[in-house]
Formats: C-alpha cells, structure tokens, sequence
C-alpha cells in the first residue's frame, strides 16, 4: 500500500459520518432506567442465600423421604470402630476393603510414628484423635437418625480424613529417608 | 463587495463561536444539574451526544439492535457514574469511552461479534444505514467487514479521530499494539477497496 492510498482512505475515513441518529428515540429506556428506584444491596445477596437455604432444604428432605428405609438399622458405635459394620442405607457400605486398606495404614502409622521427634508425634496423635472422636460423635448422631445422608456423608468425609492422616504420616519418613539418599 | 464579505464572514465566524460556547456552557451546566440528579438535565445531554455515542456503537457493532442496546447502556452507564466525571477529559470522550466499554463487554458476553463476522463473510451482509453515500458507503460497508480489533481500532482513531493513545486506553490495549491493528486495517481495507475500484 503506497503512501498515496495511505492519505486517500484517511481522508476518505475523516469524512465518514460520526454522528448517527438512532431509528427509535433511546431515551424513554434509559429515563425508565435511571429514574426506577435502586433496590437495595443486600436484597440480591438475601435472595441468594434465601434460595441456597431452600434448595438444600429441598434437597434433604426429597433424600430422606427418597432414601428412607423403614427397618431399623444397626449403627454400631465403638472406639475401635469397626468399619464393614459401620453400612446404614442403601448408599453406603465400608467394606472389608476398606477395614483391610484401613488396618495396613494404621500398621504403617504405628511403625513411622516411633521414628517421629516426640513433640511431631504428640501433635499427630492429637489431630487422629480429634477425627476419631468426630467419627465417634457422627455415629452417634447417625444412631438416632440412621437415614440423615447429610450425617452419612459427613461421616464418609471424616473417614477419609482418618486415611488421608495415616497415609501421611506412613510416609512421612520414608519421604524424608529418600532425600537423604540422594 | 470584498469588504462586506469580509464583514460577513467575519460576523458569521462570530456567531459560530458564540454559540459554541453557549452549547458548552449549557453542557457544563447540565453536567453539573445531572450531578445532583437532575433527571431533566442529563436528558439535555442524552439530546446534545446520542447521535455520536450511537454512531459510534453502531460502527463498531454494525448492528442496529446491538447498536441501539449499546447507547442506552453506555447512557445509563454515565448516569451512575456521574459523580466520579471531573471534567479532565471533554464529556463526549469519558461518554465515549463508555460507550466502547459497553460495546465491547456486550461483545465479550454473546459472541455475537464473532456470529456476526462469520455472516459477513458467508456474504450475508448486514445493510446498516450510517447516511454514507457513494464511495464512502463502500468504504463504509469494507470497514464493517475488518476483523474485530482492526476495525475498533480504525473507527476510534482514523474515523473518531483518538490518538493510539486513547484509543488503546478505551480498547485496552497498548498503544504500540493499536498502531499494528491500524496498519492491518489499512492493508485489508486497501485490498478490498481495489478489488471494488474504489478511486479517490
């Protein structure tokens, strides 16, 4: 492109019209618009929290009447937690692969937590302690309300905090041995 | 003669600046009514810019309902942001500017743009009318048919008259990158117009 059709189309583009009447008169949208009273702030932010509160009420009633089962069902509750026992529902069932995969961790555990600094070792027993208890607690909510998904959930996830703790700490050391290998 | 032409002109020169600075005077007056909620007065303002904010979401969108979408959004936009308008910029650029946002926030959330681009170039050409004639509608009708951001680029600076460095501002983008797509634009608008022998 030459200098020549450089100036032309500039010239030609100056000449173009800027000012462009709309085919319908805007204003009445925007005078609705601006003059409408603001609603305030926090309404949306209630609404959605209004709507959140009554989905998941929704929700967990249409699941409990949906998962309701009418026999009664056995929740065993004890400190040693005896998970194959531990099945309430139709959803869910902690089987011996679980209590298997469960007791190979806790033996990991045992053997890596001896090889921790006493004050490591205490802060971890502790932490255990505190998801066991929760595992003992959401138990025995669950006995009063076997079929409370909610409760069955949380108790899933407490689990498998308790796993994802043992696995840690079973590795831990062996983490720490492989670094000073190389 | 000569000398009661000159007078002419010379009074006729007057007149204009006269009432140029009467229209900024009102301008400023309203701006500073519609500051305090003076629903009256930026109505004033909607009547003194809308044809240049809706010219202007019109070439960029090419599309009159977009257009039409665009300005009233861009005005509504100004009404809530009045109090924060100090008058560093001239109203109709911070109007403007506005309005660009509206365009291309619209633009950002349909993809409509990319919709209608494809439909351009399916020859499907969207007829808008801008009052251009002749080659100007050529050219016109050439610049509606350059890819996005070489198009915004060419209307705020070669047809609005922004310098790279508002128009990058209003776009977003460098100015070192709005020369390249003003470069661009030239080039493909220079090849669309010899293929329509397009003659100054």
């Amino acid at each position: 492109m030459t200098e020549r059709d450089d100036d032309k189309l500039s010239r030609a583009a100056r000449q173009l019209a800027t000012a462009i009447s709309p085919e319908r008169d805007l204003w009445p949208g925007i005078a609705e618009a601006i003059t409408a009273p603001k609603r305030p702030r926090w309404t949306p932010m209630f609404a959605q929290a209004a709507a959140v509160l009554l989905l998941v009420g929704a929700s967990s009633a249409v699941t409990y009447f949906a998962v309701k089962d009418t026999t009664p069902v056995l929740v065993p509750v004890a400190q040693d937690l005896i998970f194959e026992q531990a099945s309430f529902g139709s959803r869910y069932n902690l089987g011996p692969g679980f209590q298997e995969a469960r007791n190979a961790l806790v033996a990991e555990f045992e053997f890596e937590l001896q090889r921790l600094p006493p004050e490591t070792r205490t802060e971890i027993k502790t932490n255990l302690e505190l998801v066991q208890k929760a595992i003992f607690d959401i138990n025995q909510a669950l006995e009063q309300e076997p079929g409370n998904t909610l409760l069955q959930e949380r108790l899933l996830r407490t689990y498998r905090n308790e796993l994802e703790l043992l696995r840690r700490v079973g590795g831990l050391t062996r983490d720490v041995m492989r670094r000073n290998d190389i | 003669m000569a000398a009661l032409l000159t007078a002419n002109t010379s009074d006729y020169s007057h007149l204009m600046v006269t009432e140029t600075r009467n229209v900024a005077a009102d301008e400023a007056a309203w701006i500073r009514q519609a500051q305090r909620s003076d629903a009256q007065a930026f109505e004033a303002l909607y009547r003194l810019h809308v044809d240049k904010v809706y010219g202007l979401c019109l070439r960029m969108t090419g599309n009159v309902s977009e257009a039409e979408d665009c300005a009233q959004e861009a005005f509504i936009q100004a009404w809530n942001k009045l109090d924060k308008f100090r008058g560093d910029s001239a109203f109709a650029t911070w109007l403007h500017r506005i309005a660009v946002n509206a365009v291309l926030g619209r633009i950002r959330k349909s993809k409509r743009e990319q919709d209608r681009i494809e439909a351009v170039a399916l020859e499907a050409p969207v007829r808008i009318s801008t009052g251009d004639t002749g080659e100007l509608r050529d050219l016109s009708e050439a610049i509606d048919r350059l890819p996005e951001g070489a198009r915004h680029v060419f209307l705020l600076h070669a047809v609005y008259g922004y310098s790279h460095e508002e128009a990058g501002s209003m776009l977003g983008i460098a100015a070192g990158t709005s020369k390249a797509q003003l470069h661009r634009a030239r080039r493909l608008l220079a090849q669309q117009l010899k293929e329509q022998g397009f003659e100054a």
